[in-house]
């Protein structure tokens, strides 16, 4: 369960990316945030971890306050959330399986992690990780020789070898093309199902948010102006929430090429 | 002829004139350099009277069986390598974690990276044959305290080079791991440490390339070394030895930068 | 936690075996280290006592005896190597521009190009300390013999790094100028000289830097500034003294440093947009990691 109550960020210039931000997520819930860039997406997933220091209110995730907590508490916290972020974040130069059990960090004892002697028990977390997301067979490449779809996966499988209990995906397919985007959004969902992970996606793409969310935000100026079913978003709900019609680019795929994929 | 506010024609701009403070500027360094090279003592003429300088005759020829004989030049070239090698070792170790702590990307607190960076600026601008001479004083003539004092060189080269790499290696996986739950430590050895591992081996190996180069003038403060007999030789005006030894360091140092070269080409 | 079905491959791969390159590794580390610490004559008992006998004597220096040296003159001692590295600087920054246009592939045909690299190295390859030594027979004991050893041994790094700024111009206003029908020298001037004066300059203004630090060494065998003065010191065990003239060189070192590398990055700033993370070995010793 998270709840925000009353959240408000503002960062040090004294831009206010959030204002007061009331929401709820229940347990399970498949959650896409929509919104233009600026509009306060990212700063959302990232105060619900405390990345980002929320400035007022409350955040709550399972019953721990996050809002001005100690480090050691946020670690905690931290460890049940998985992230998965736009540019992949992964170490180029070092092995998918390492990438992979950075995922385990907040598990295994400092100095182990520090040395690189992994516990054999993370090390299987980390396979069948791997394998969840499909890429298993890559496990002792170099991450900087896959392609951006196969980062992606494994940034998704980082992130569940935490074995989550939230998952958050900031932009996650922001960089990739379309069919790889629709893969990777794909796997979000069905580990939503399988595993029961909470999951809040920001997404730029309409038709993406369309295809893939259950429920929907729309996040204006650092403020929640939809909250709803996704079966209940028509095109007047996205003019509210960007402030302008549909353009193509907010669409991942323009209608004809659209049919053809299919 | 003005013909300002005619269609189609635009009045000249007046030349920029140079500031006031590029003179200021100029003239100030252009007296400084001469008030310096009054204070060295500078003379053109010996820009052409030390080419024909008697001394350099004692140069020439080059004594090879005095030179390739053991205990004259080898021995002290072996005692060389192993002080480069002990001072690359300690240094480039001690380096690894005191340039994360020097690195504003991984410090763990602002106190370590100020205090740390500090320490580190002061070491550095003593200069290395002062730490040569202060360690010979403290601890003994020869190579033991050269090889101490190679340790501190390395250690104040090493991590000017290496925090700076850290500094613009790529923060992204370092916010993964935190988002994970990653304590500092591992966090830093996890995200950051792959990307700039082989940054460190290259400057390793370049600092070893220095080292060895550095022993070459150890000896000239009595920290051990090759250049123990560059000292004893240039006392009895020896230059033919001397340039006999130069050409066969030249040959070792030229031979190490070839495959250390060769290796960091692998690694970048 | 089962894989679930999917069109992707689901098998395994084996793990990658390292262990006998880490064996390798340690061992070639291990027997570095062994042999190399066999030559040292270092004995346990050495070991053990170093740390306390270093720490004795740098005790020793505090506090440091600044009213007697600065009496003796220490502050003249220690501006007296920075005029010295000034000029060491000023010498190879004249010598070193016109030769890196004749060793710039980019600029200069092979035949003059070969021999004035390999001149480069050759100067490289003999440190200050050396050249001055031999310096110091020629112009007798002095500040000019360290000035003169500092100019030609500088000349090697500099020219080298402003040959490789010379290469990396953009060959586009070299080009316009050849079009006009300039002479070889009008194209060096006008299509390359503005395009690599900044980067030059900062080269030596680093030089300087480093030149400083050499000078004061330099002054250890006889050629001027304040390394005699600790030379000296140190022999007859005066700690006190020797604790000043070492605060005095790094205070005077740290506010050159400070003071150059804010007019480095100033050069630099007006120039090219973005150096950051450029700070690497050509920064700090002028020399190049990939010759």
């Amino acid at each position: 369960m998270i709840e925000f109550n009353d959240v408000s960020v503002t960062y040090r210039g004294g831009v206010q990316a959030l204002r007061n931000v009331d929401l709820a997520v229940g347990d399970g819930e498949f959650v896409v945030v929509v919104g233009l860039s600026g509009a306060g997406k990212s700063t959302l997933l990232r105060c619900l971890n405390g990345l980002v220091p929320a400035t007022g209110g409350s955040i709550r995730v399972d019953g721990v306050e996050v809002v001005g907590a100690s480090s050691a508490v946020l670690r905690q916290v931290r460890s049940n959330i998985g992230m998965i972020f736009q540019t992949f974040n992964l170490v180029h130069r070092t092995s998918v399986e390492n990438n992979v059990l950075m995922g385990r960090l907040a598990q295994v004892p400092a100095w182990r992690s520090t040395l690189g002697r992994w516990p054999a028990g993370d090390r299987e977390i980390a396979m069948q990780a791997l394998e969840r997301v499909g890429i298993v067979d890559k496990a002792f490449v170099r991450a900087s020789d896959l392609s951006g779809g196969q980062q992606q996966r494994v940034g998704i499988a980082r992130a569940l070898a935490q074995e989550p209990t939230v998952m958050l995906a900031d932009e996650p397919v922001a960089a990739l093309d379309p069919i790889t985007s629709r893969q990777v959004m794909g796997d979000l969902r069905r580990i939503n199902q399988d595993l029961g992970i909470t999951t809040i996606v920001n997404l730029h793409f309409l038709d993406l948010a369309r295809e893939y969310g259950k429920r929907l935000i729309g996040l204006r100026d650092g403020e929640i102006v939809f909250d709803g079913d996704i079966a209940d978003v028509d095109d007047d709900t996205f003019t509210e929430i960007y402030g302008r019609d549909i353009k193509t680019s907010d669409l991942l795929t323009v209608d004809g090429m659209d049919e053809t994929m299919k | 002829m003005t013909t300002a506010g005619v269609t189609g024609e635009v009045k000249r701009p007046v030349r920029p004139r140079r500031r006031a403070r590029f003179f200021f500027v100029a003239s100030a360094v252009a007296g400084f350099t001469v008030f310096a090279a009054d204070q060295v003592g500078f003379t053109f003429s010996t820009f052409w009277e030390i080419w024909t300088n008697p001394l350099w005759e004692k140069f020439w020829p080059v004594p090879w069986d005095w030179v390739l004989d053991e205990g004259n030049v080898l021995g002290p070239l072996v005692e060389t390598f192993q002080i480069a090698i002990v001072a690359t070792i300690i240094g480039c170790g001690l380096a690894l974690p005191i340039s994360f702590a020097m690195s504003r990307l991984t410090t763990p607190n602002r106190v370590v990276y100020y205090a740390s960076k500090a320490v580190m600026n002061v070491v550095r601008a003593v200069p290395d044959l002062f730490w040569a001479k202060l360690l010979v004083t403290a601890i003994g003539i020869g190579a033991f305290a050269g090889s101490w004092a190679l340790s501190v060189f390395s250690l104040a080269v090493m991590v000017k080079l290496f925090s700076e790499t850290i500094d613009a290696a790529d923060d992204r996986p370092l916010e993964a791991a935190r988002a994970a739950g990653g304590r500092h430590a591992p966090a830093v050895t996890t995200g950051v440490l792959p990307t700039v591992f082989p940054a460190y081996v290259a400057y390793a190996l370049y600092v070893f390339e220095l080292n060895i180069r550095a022993s070459l003038v150890l000896g000239l403060v009595g920290a051990g070394g090759v250049g123990r007999v560059v000292e004893t030789q240039r006392q009895f005006f020896r230059f033919d030895r001397i340039l006999g030894m130069l050409l066969i360091i030249f040959a070792v140092v030229v031979a190490i930068e070839q495959i250390s070269v060769a290796i960091r080409k692998r690694l970048v | 936690m089962s894989a679930p079905a999917l069109d992707r491959p689901t098998t395994r791969p084996s793990r990658p075996n390292h262990k006998i390159q880490r064996f390798a590794t340690v061992l070639l580390f291990g027997v570095a280290l062994g042999w190399s610490i066999t030559g040292l004559d270092i004995t346990l008992s050495r070991l053990a006592s170093a740390p306390s006998d270093a720490w004795g004597v740098f005790s020793l220096m505090f506090p440091p005896d600044f009213a007697t040296e600065f009496e003796r003159g220490v502050l003249g001692k220690v501006f007296e190597s920075v005029y010295i590295a000034w000029i060491g600087t000023t010498i190879a920054a004249v010598l070193s521009l016109p030769l890196a246009f004749l060793a710039a592939t980019n600029v200069a045909p092979m035949w003059i190009r070969v021999p004035t690299r390999q001149l480069f190295n050759a100067i490289r390859a003999v440190p200050e300390l050396i050249v001055a030594v031999v310096l110091l027979g020629v112009t007798g004991l002095g500040p000019w013999a360290g000035a003169l050893a500092i100019g030609l041994h500088s000349v090697g790094t500099l020219g080298k790094l402003s040959t490789e700024a010379i290469e990396s111009i953009d060959a586009g206003p070299l080009e316009a100028v050849e079009a006009c029908g300039g002479r070889w020298a009008s194209g060096m001037r006008w299509g390359v000289l503005p395009q690599v004066l900044p980067t030059i300059t900062s080269y030596w203004l680093f030089r300087f830097e480093i030149n400083v630090r050499a000078s004061a060494v330099l002054g250890m065998i006889g050629a001027g500034g304040v390394g005699a003065e600790l030379v000296a010191l140190l022999n007859f065990r005066d700690f006190d003294g020797v604790g000043a003239v070492l605060i005095v060189t790094v205070v005077v070192v740290v506010i050159i440093d400070t003071v150059s590398a804010g007019v480095r990055r100033r050069i630099i700033a007006g120039t090219t947009p973005d150096r950051r993370g450029a700070a690497t070995i050509d920064d700090l010793l002028g020399t190049s990691l990939n010759r």
